[in-house]
Formats: structure tokens, sequence, C-alpha cells
């Protein structure tokens, strides 16, 4: 069983698309799209979330060429289609006291989420609105049914979301990663 | 006088590990395992307390937390209660509420004031004008309890939120068999028991044990449930910490607290609840006394007579309330050990011994018709009285969770009625009483939440209440010389309730407002029924006409530091965060945001680095970071008419590369925003907000969307992009070194916005005019924020760049006598007011506060926003210092500076109409009262004409 851990992602890089017409235009650049609002699915290799019915955050590896391509297609302005600017701040949250530090900063159930519905969870954390996205691990990444987090913020919250968070992190015997 | 015995079987302290502690300065011993009362009661201390009000000697009433007779001041602590706080090694303890310590407290004179000292006497105090300033001197250093100290020890108590299916509040044996049954239908279960050690308190021990291995149930102990909200989420509330736990269904197995008897000194110290005095012996070792009487009305004494005799302990007498005591085993043994039984008598008067404790007890007969014969009294030796007479439901949690009770006659208690969904009531609490009755009602209530949760199926019969009333109708005996009392906390006697009834406040609600009858720490847990019954016999009817005071939390007190927790402060940070730091920035906050007041420079004071910085911004050039402001942008066919609708100017027209400024007001015409809205494209536009109302425009205009139904989008990107005013006559030379936007006037002139890349970064680039010279907005995309603000700073240097902060930014752009929302407006200021008519469209077919300006216009503005300028040398006032005229108010200072480059101090000022006119001299009360002389001035002070931020030359 490991500590809990918070790690600050940097290296991916994230964007965001609303309108009427998002979710069609976005499934013909061939992004497999979530059907349900508010859950989300991996397509190449990005990570799709739908937040209600017509918006979507995307996020993908710096070094990955599909985010680009469909940012670079968004600035064409399509009709119906608007950008998002997304400069969140993610973090991963694991380990194996991971429901507890949750439990100090969030009134979400988050244990009781089933994975399988590919959740995504808008609310407030720690007074700070967030995206959250909880993951199972990859075989032989953890112990059975440990779960991971994603999460996301307001870029001008994410240094007091990590400290704060980072503080429970460490009082629960972990780590907070990343930050310079 | 309380001693402790030899070791009993099961008690919770370990005489092995002895703790040293003092009390009043003196020290003693306790044991591991002991509470501070259970130690002090064992070391023979005659009483521990002085009450509020008549500063009366007092000991343990209850020792269970429901009482305020046991309060300390522990280690710098205030109001520690003694009966359930563990015992540590080296506790300092002092009594609370005393003068010269607790044996000489001064206060005890008050006792014999008693008379001079009513009920209501504190609102008949404040009722003459004249001596209120020293009733209140004289209140103010006599009450309150326990002292704060501002050097105690901060204590980490992070509160967490918790989860299950159902809670089950209580650990006696209907809630143990509710948490069971609960969780043997699949539910995880919660159960919260606020006894130090979950004992069961009577349920079988295999049930006790079932449930502590059971891995569906979180246990709970030492916890108080201390508020029920709304939808089952109850506060948990223990020593370190606070849980939100949120449920789907609630077992309410709160039982009963038993009440005392009313007479005559019953607040003596040895005068006890025999439940305490029961448990202090059961846990701690410690007997209330050698030679106890029991007062009685219930089968309950009779039980504590014989588990006093099983620990060596012979009462004096049983006095018993009752003509005849239940047929049961436990009487017929207390009779069979020659216990003195005394039916149908009544306990008059409590002797006080020399010690201040009690010595005796004087009885009289009771008549059947509830009158005492004080004729014939009987006089009683003993060193302790233990009253047994009866029970409250406790069931101030089930009326918070919207339950309602009724008044029982057969059992002379409240009890349940009316349950919402998800909330079920077992046990004592539901008039259950013996063992077996209350795990059986437990187990129904248990499976019932389970199914209501969506787990198995309700079993159970309802299970009947009790047939034999376990509480007295009218425990309560009157004395001529009273002393007898109901509320120990406020020291309420019985003719103190008798008198406010009379005195015309005669409800439940008004008698506790008027009395303070249950509004001390206890919360009328032992006063409550007592001050109904007496009201009830005052006005002749049944309890149950008179209703229950409104029940809310707390149940029990609790540590403001449990409501507190860690204090997380959210706080926003700009991109730029890192290089302010560096630069030498001091922080302010700004709404929840941190910005640069200033940048502290080596040599330089405060006024002189904020002098400095506005110096640099008129005679060369400066860069804010204003990334704080709000952000958004409006997308679609409608975007145009949205912002029409939305803010006060018009927008539609708006030609694609121009700006204008944007004044939102709400429905009543009242200014609640400002900014500058851009036409990017002919479908976008992009507008800026004050930096403390983003959050709450945005929400507002995504509430107006929703309702408009216009086809357009709103993106807030207030945290997405960075932002900065680089401004000063300079800034062009230097931004066109970094651009590849045109900056000629003829290419962008003043108020256009046009894209482009500054340092690399696509950024967007719009001319404002806010400090008063000619400046550039640039928005950037906030990952690129440092960079760019490191560009402009490097290009900037060479051409005397400071960096300024908000301090700066203020005089600057108070100097162009521009106003700045909620500094220079209120809550009340419409354009009219703020001299801001010009940026109202009124022709436009609707926009918000449109209505309610066709009045105000009609009307006139009451009060009108001018320049002023103070005299030569006079001291600068304090924004919000008053405009006097003949004596009475007729304005207020809303900014106020000194301008360096105008050699003037200026501001600006809310004035009534009559001496809103440029050249009139108006008088303003300054610091201390004095009186400051100024003039209504033109604004703009500086530029009036505006021509260096149009064309960046002229004065």
């Amino acid at each position: 069983m490991s500590a809990p851990a918070l790690k600050l992602c940097k290296q991916r890089e994230r964007a965001g698309l609303k309108g009427p017409r998002a979710p069609e235009w976005l499934a013909a650049q061939g992004i497999v799209l979530p059907a349900a609002p508010n859950t989300w699915a991996h397509s190449d290799t990005l990570l799709v979330a739908r937040l209600g019915q017509l918006e979507f955050f995307l996020e993908g590896t710096v070094a990955g060429a599909a985010l680009k391509r469909i940012s670079s297609s968004l600035e064409q302005r399509p009709p119906g289609v608007y950008p998002v600017p997304r400069e969140d701040w993610g973090f991963l949250l694991g380990g194996d006291r991971v429901h507890d530090v949750l439990a100090q900063v969030c009134n979400v159930n988050f244990a009781a989420l089933p994975l399988h519905s590919h959740p995504v969870i808008m609310t407030l954390m720690i007074g700070v609105a967030v995206l959250v996205v909880p993951q199972g691990l990859e075989p032989g990444q953890g112990a059975a049914g440990e779960r991971q987090y994603r999460i996301w913020c307001d870029p001008t919250y994410g240094a007091y979301l990590g400290e704060s968070l980072g503080a429970v992190v460490v009082e629960c015997g972990g780590r907070y990663t990343g930050v310079s | 006088m309380m001693y402790r015995l030899e070791s009993p079987a099961g008690e919770w302290i370990d005489r092995s590990a002895p703790l040293r502690f003092t009390f009043e300065g003196r020290e003693y011993q306790g044991y591991s395992g002991d509470t501070i009362s259970s130690a002090l009661a064992a070391a023979g201390v005659p009483f521990m307390a002085r009450s509020f009000k008549y500063h009366r000697p007092r000991g343990i009433l209850s020792f269970a937390d429901h009482d305020s007779n046991t309060l300390f001041q522990v280690d710098g602590m205030p109001n520690v209660r003694g009966d359930v706080t563990w015992l540590r090694d080296g506790m300092r303890v002092t009594a609370i509420n005393t003068f010269g310590g607790l044996r000489h407290d001064q206060a005890r004179v008050l006792d014999r004031f008693a008379p001079l000292l009513p009920v209501g006497f504190y609102y008949k105090a404040f009722h003459s004008k004249r001596l209120f300033p020293r009733w209140e001197r004289m209140f103010r250093a006599l009450t309150g309890l326990g002292r704060v100290t501002l050097d105690a020890a901060r204590e980490a108590t992070p509160k967490r939120y918790g989860f299950c299916d159902v809670l089950v509040i209580g650990g006696g044996p209907s809630g143990l068999a509710a948490a069971l049954a609960a969780a043997q239908a699949g539910a995880q279960v919660a159960l919260a028991d606020e006894s130090p050690r979950l004992t069961g308190n009577g349920a079988p021990p295999t049930l006790l044990r079932a449930v502590q291995e059971s891995p569906r149930i979180t246990l709970f102990p030492a916890t108080v449930a201390a508020g029920y909200y709304a939808d089952h989420w109850v506060a948990l509330a223990e020593a370190g910490r606070m849980t939100k736990m949120r449920a789907r269904a609630v077992v309410f197995a709160t039982g009963v607290i038993e009440q005392p008897a009313v007479f005559r000194n019953n607040d003596l110290p040895g005068v006890m609840l025999a439940s305490g005095a029961a448990r202090l012996l059961a846990r701690h070792g410690v007997a209330a006394g050698r030679r106890p009487v029991i007062v009685a009305a219930n089968l309950e004494a009779y039980q504590a007579c014989l588990e006093l005799h099983a620990r060596g302990i012979t009462p004096a007498a049983i006095v018993d309330l009752r003509a005849a005591p239940e047929n049961d085993a436990a009487v017929s043994a207390c009779r069979a050990l020659g216990v003195n039984l005394l039916q149908s008598s009544a306990p008059f008067e409590a002797i006080r011994g020399a010690d201040g404790r009690v010595a005796g007890l004087t009885v009289a007969p009771l008549e059947p018709s509830g009158q005492l014969d004080a004729r014939s009294p009987r006089h009683l030796e003993c060193d302790a009285i233990l009253m047994s007479v009866g029970w409250a439901a406790a069931a101030q949690l089930l009326l918070q969770a919207g339950g309602t009770t009724r008044f029982s006659e057969e059992l002379q208690q409240f009890v349940p009625s009316v349950l919402p969904a998800g909330i079920f009531a077992a046990g004592r609490l539901n008039g259950v009483y013996d063992t077996e009755s209350r795990t059986a009602d437990g187990r129904r209530a248990g499976s019932q939440a389970a199914a209501h949760a969506g787990f198995g199926a309700p079993n159970g019969e309802a299970v009947a209440r009790s047939l034999r009333c376990p509480s007295h109708r009218f425990p309560i005996i009157d004395h001529p010389r009273a002393k007898n009392f109901v509320d120990f906390d406020e020291d309420l006697q019985v003719k103190d309730l008798e008198n406010a009834a009379q005195e015309g406040f005669d409800s439940s609600e008004l008698l506790k407002r008027y009395s303070t009858v249950g509004m001390g720490p206890s919360q009328g847990k032992h006063s409550n029924m007592n001050a109904l019954r007496i009201l009830a016999r005052y006005r002749g009817v049944g309890v149950e006409a008179l209703g229950l005071t409104t029940a809310r939390p707390m149940y029990h007190p609790v540590p403001m530091k449990l409501l507190a927790g860690r204090s997380f402060y959210p706080e926003r940070r700009t991109p730029i965060d890192a290089q302010h730091a560096a630069l030498g920035a001091v922080w302010m906050p700004a709404g929840n945001w941190r910005r640069p007041e200033y940048y502290q420079v080596s040599g330089e004071s405060r006024s002189q680095s904020i002098e400095a910085e506005v110096h640099a911004v008129r005679n060369a050039v400066g860069l804010i970071d204003v990334g704080t402001l709000g952000k958004i942008e409006v997308h679609g066919p409608d975007a145009g008419q949205f912002l029409d609708r939305a803010y006060a100017g018009r927008y539609s027209d708006l030609k694609v590369g121009m700006t204008r400024y944007g004044l939102m007001l709400d429905e009543s015409g009242v200014i609640i925003d400002d900014g500058v809205i851009a036409r990017m494209e002919e479908n976008l536009f992009y507008f800026t907000t004050t930096t403390g109302g983003s959050a709450t425009v945005f929400r507002e205009l995504q509430r107006w969307n929703a309702l408009w139904g216009l086809d357009c989008a709103l993106v807030n990107v207030t945290g997405h992009r960075a932002a900065f005013n680089f401004a000063g006559p300079s800034s062009r030379e230097i931004l066109q070194s970094l651009t590849d936007v045109d900056l000629r006037d003829e290419a962008f002139p003043y108020l256009a916005v046009r894209e482009g890349s500054v340092a690399g970064s696509a950024a967007r680039l719009l001319r404002v005019g806010f400090v008063g010279e000619l400046g550039y907005e640039i928005h950037v995309a906030a990952g690129r924020g440092a960079e760019v603000w490191q560009a402009l700073y490097a290009a900037g240097l060479r051409k005397g760049l400071r960096p300024f902060g908000v301090e700066a930014q203020r005089v600057l752009r108070l100097e162009k006598g521009h106003l700045i929302v909620g500094q220079d407006t209120d809550g009340l200021t419409d354009p009219y007011e703020a001299n801001a008519q010009w940026a109202v469209a009124m022709k436009k077919p609707f926009f918000i506060g449109q209505r309610s300006l066709r009045i105000l216009q009609a009307r006139g503005p009451r009060q009108k926003l001018m320049g002023i300028e103070l005299a030569a040398g006079a001291p600068l006032p304090k924004e919000c210092h008053l405009v006097i005229e003949n004596g009475a108010i007729a304005g207020r200072v809303t900014s106020v500076t000194h301008s360096r480059a105008l050699n003037k101090s200026i501001g600006l000022a809310m004035l009534s109409p009559d001496l809103a006119q440029v050249g009139r001299d108006i008088r303003i009360r300054g610091e201390d009262g004095e009186m400051l002389a100024a003039k209504v001035a033109p604004a703009p002070f500086y530029d009036p004409k505006n021509l260096r931020q149009k064309a960046g030359s002229g004065t």
C-alpha cells in the first residue's frame, strides 16, 4: 500500500470548447466523445471530458499532435463552436489514504463513485472550483481497487490548491511533488 | 464527602498510573482514566465551582457533560467540561467565574442580594437611560464564564466529511441494536455516542461485541452529534475534530436525560443525579458520600440503592415522592436490606454543612394533592443526596431534524409523534424503557432505516411504550425562603419563573427569553421540563398545551476551533506572482487575490516608493499587472444584443476593433460593476470587469443568458489570461520594439483594440486611459504571462520603467477623476449621482435597470460625486470622513490623495446637490473632529482634455 501522493502535472496541454455545434464538430475531428454529460473518455492520446451537454475539456501530452490539431482548427472559428482557453493547473492525487485526504477537502463521496461509468465531477474543493476525474490504476500500478484522481483548477488558484492539498497529504504521511 | 473506594471491578482508572495536577494552585493526585471532576471528587474537594449569578458553591450534578456545574479553566483554555475531560499529568486547573479564587470568591456576597436581583432585573436595570452606562460596566465586569487567553497554543483540528447509509446517534441498547440491524441488512453504518467509551449502557455484552466487530459499522465514541442540518447532514464533534456526516437515514437513539428534583438548596455540592453518582462510582471508584439519601420517584432509584449497597454503601433513606413504589424485586430487596423507606415524602430543604457541602436533608410528608405538610418535618443526616425522580427525552436533535413530539401523560415525557422521511427514533427517547424492549425497538428502527437507504426490508413490529411511568409529574417543592433551583446555569428559582409568568411572559418562548431559563450552557437539559411544569401549574393547563421551545444547533457547546478547522483561505495569484516577489512587492489583499500594493525599493519609504511609481508613469513608463481583472468573452450571433441588455451602454453598434466603457447596473438602477468592452469580431466581444466582481458578474450573466435564451455563449477567461497595463509617454516606443502591431495613432487610435504578438506571444492590445497616460492593456495566455512581463520589464528598464502597484494606480486614476465602483459608489449609487449618465443609452429597447433609471431620472439625484481640492497645507482627511454643512452631514469623502504632479491634495466626494457646484467651499470633519477646508473642483484634475492618453502628448 502506498502513501498518499499529490503530483502537479505540468507536462500536459489542455484545451476547451463549447457551443451548440461543439459535439458534432468535435466528432467530425475524429474524436471519440463521451456519450453522456459529465463523463469522460479516452480518444487517441487525449482525455476528453464532457462538461454538461455542450462543453468539452481535453487534455493531452505536450508531445501529442492531436491537441495541437484541435486547437489549430478552433482558431478557424467554426460556426457554433467557441474555444475555451484552458490554462488549468492539473494534479494527480493517489495512494492508499487518498479518500482520507479527499474527505478533508471536499464533500463529494468519491469512494462511492462507480469507475465504470467514467464520471466527471465538477465541485468545490477547499473553496476552489475543480474538475475531478476518478480513475482506476493500470494493472501492476497499485493494489486492487486503488484509485487515483485527476484534479484541475483555474491557474490562479493553483498555488493555493496545491499547497493546501499538499499540506493535507503530508499530514497523512504522503508527499507533494512536481512543484519547483 | 466524596471519596475513592477500593478497586471496584470494571473501573476505568489505572491505579498504577498516578497523575499530578493543580486545582486553584494546590496540588492533587488522580489516576490515568480519571476525568478532572472525578479526580477532584476523589480528592475530597468540597466544591468545584461558583454559580453564574449568585456565586453559590457548586459540585458535580450529572457527571455526563449535561450540566455546567463543573466548567474549568485548564492550561489557558476556558470552559473545559470537567466531567468528560480526561485528566493529564501536569494540568493546571482553576475555577471560572470567581473574583479572588474559588474559596474566597468576593462575589459570593451576591447570594445575599438575591432578593434585589429578581427575574428580569437585567432588562429592568437597563430601563433607566441615566444609569445604563453604570449597569453596563458592572455587568460586563461580573458576567462571562472563563477567560479567553490570546497566547493559548493553537491546536490543529481539521474537519472532514463523512458518508454513511445509516447514522445511529446513541450507543445504548437501542442504538447498538439499530446499528447492528442496519449493518446486517447491508448498510454502511456510523454510530456516534457521547460517552468517553462505548459501554452499551446496560446492553447485553454480546450485542456490544457484535457491533464492535461488524465490518460495516464505524464507531464514533466520545463524539457529540452537535447539530442536525438539512438532508441528514449531522455535525459530529469529537475532542479534536468535527466530522460533517452525510447519511441517507438517521436513527435517533439519544435516550433521556435524568432530571433534578426542585427543593430548597438542591444546588448544594453533594446533591447530584443518581445516574451521575452511579457512573462516578462504576467508572472511577468514587462514591458520592458515605451516607447518602436517595430522593426517589421511580424504580431506578431502588436499583441505584442496590448498586450502592453492593459497593458497601448503605443509603440513609429513600425518600419517595409517591405513595407506593412499584411492586418489583428491587423494591423488596431494598426493604430487606433495612433501608429506611419514606413513602409520600418530599425533600423540603437540604442543609448546608460547615464545608459548604450538604450535611443533611429535611423531609416532610407529601399529601396526595401534592401539597407538602411542613408542620412535621423530619431531619435526616447525610453527606450526599441522590435524585432519581424522572427523565426528559433528549429530543433536541430529533426536533432539529423536523420531527415533532407530543407529551405523554402516561410517561410524563415528550415522545416522538411525526417523523420526516429517513428519520427514525428508538429506545427511551421513544418511551421504551426496559432493556429487552429497547433492543427490540432498536432492531425495528435500524431495519427501517436501512430499508429507507435501499438495503433490505423493514422488519420488526412497533414496540409498545413502557407501562411504568419513570418520571414524577411534579417533582417541585415550594419553599417560603426559595433557593429551590430550577435552572442551575442561570440560578433561577421557582419564584423567578412564577414571577415571570405573572408579569405576562407566560408562554414557553416568552418565559425562556424573559427569565433566561434554558439559555445557559446546558441549554435547558435539566431545566426545560420542570420550567414547563411550573408554567403549566401557573396557567392551569397541561404541559402539552404549552409546547417546547425551538431546538437549534448546537446541542452541546462546541469549541470554535472545531468549527474553524484548518482555516483554509482561498487566495488567487496572477501568473506574475513570482516576478512581483522578486521585485520586492509588498502584498495586499484585493478581493481574494493578492496584489502588489507597491514595490519596496531599498532606501525608500512606502510613500516615497508610491510617489516614485506615479512619477515614472507620468514621465517615462510604468508596468502594472492587471491580471486580476475579470475577463469574459461572449461569442455568437446575438453577442451584441446580449451586451446591450446586460450593460447600460450600446454595443451592438460598436465597430470591430474598437472598445467602449461598460457600466453594469442592477434592476434598481444601481451601479454594480464596470469595465471595458471590446469588439474583436462581428460575433465576438471581449470585456473586462472589476477585480472583485468577476465571479459574481459571470454568474449573473450566465443566469441572464439562460433566461433570455439568446444565441450566444459566455466564456470566462479571467484566470486563463494574464494582463498588464503598460503606460507612460515612452510606452509606445518601447512596446513597438516588441510587437508586430502598428501602434501609430492612425493605425491604432485611442480606445481601439488589436490582435497580434508581443514578445513572441499571441496578444490582445487595448488602448485604454485609466491612468491618464498613453497606455496599452496587453492580454496574453496565462502560461505566457511571465515571459511577456519579463520582456516588457527588460525593455522598459532602459527607459526608466518602474513596476507600479495598486496604490500608485489609485493615485493616477484619481488624478484623472476616474471612479472605482464600490469605493466611490455604494449600494445605492446610480449613474446620475456618479456623473456617469454619459455611459447610459436610454433609447435602447431594454437593458437591466432601465425602468428604474427612468424613475431615478425624474426624481433627481440625492447626492453627486464631485471632485474636491483640499486647502494648501491642510492635513489629508480619510476616505469616509464626513462633509459637514450647518451642523448636518452633507456628504462624505470617497477617495483622497496628495498629488505630486499637481502639487495639491485632491479627491472625490459624494455631496448633497446644493453643495455640488464647482467652486463651492465645503468643510470636512477629519481625525479628532478637526474641520478641514476644501473646495469643489472640476475633474479630471490632471490633463483635463485627455490629450496625453489620446495622443501621448500635451498636459
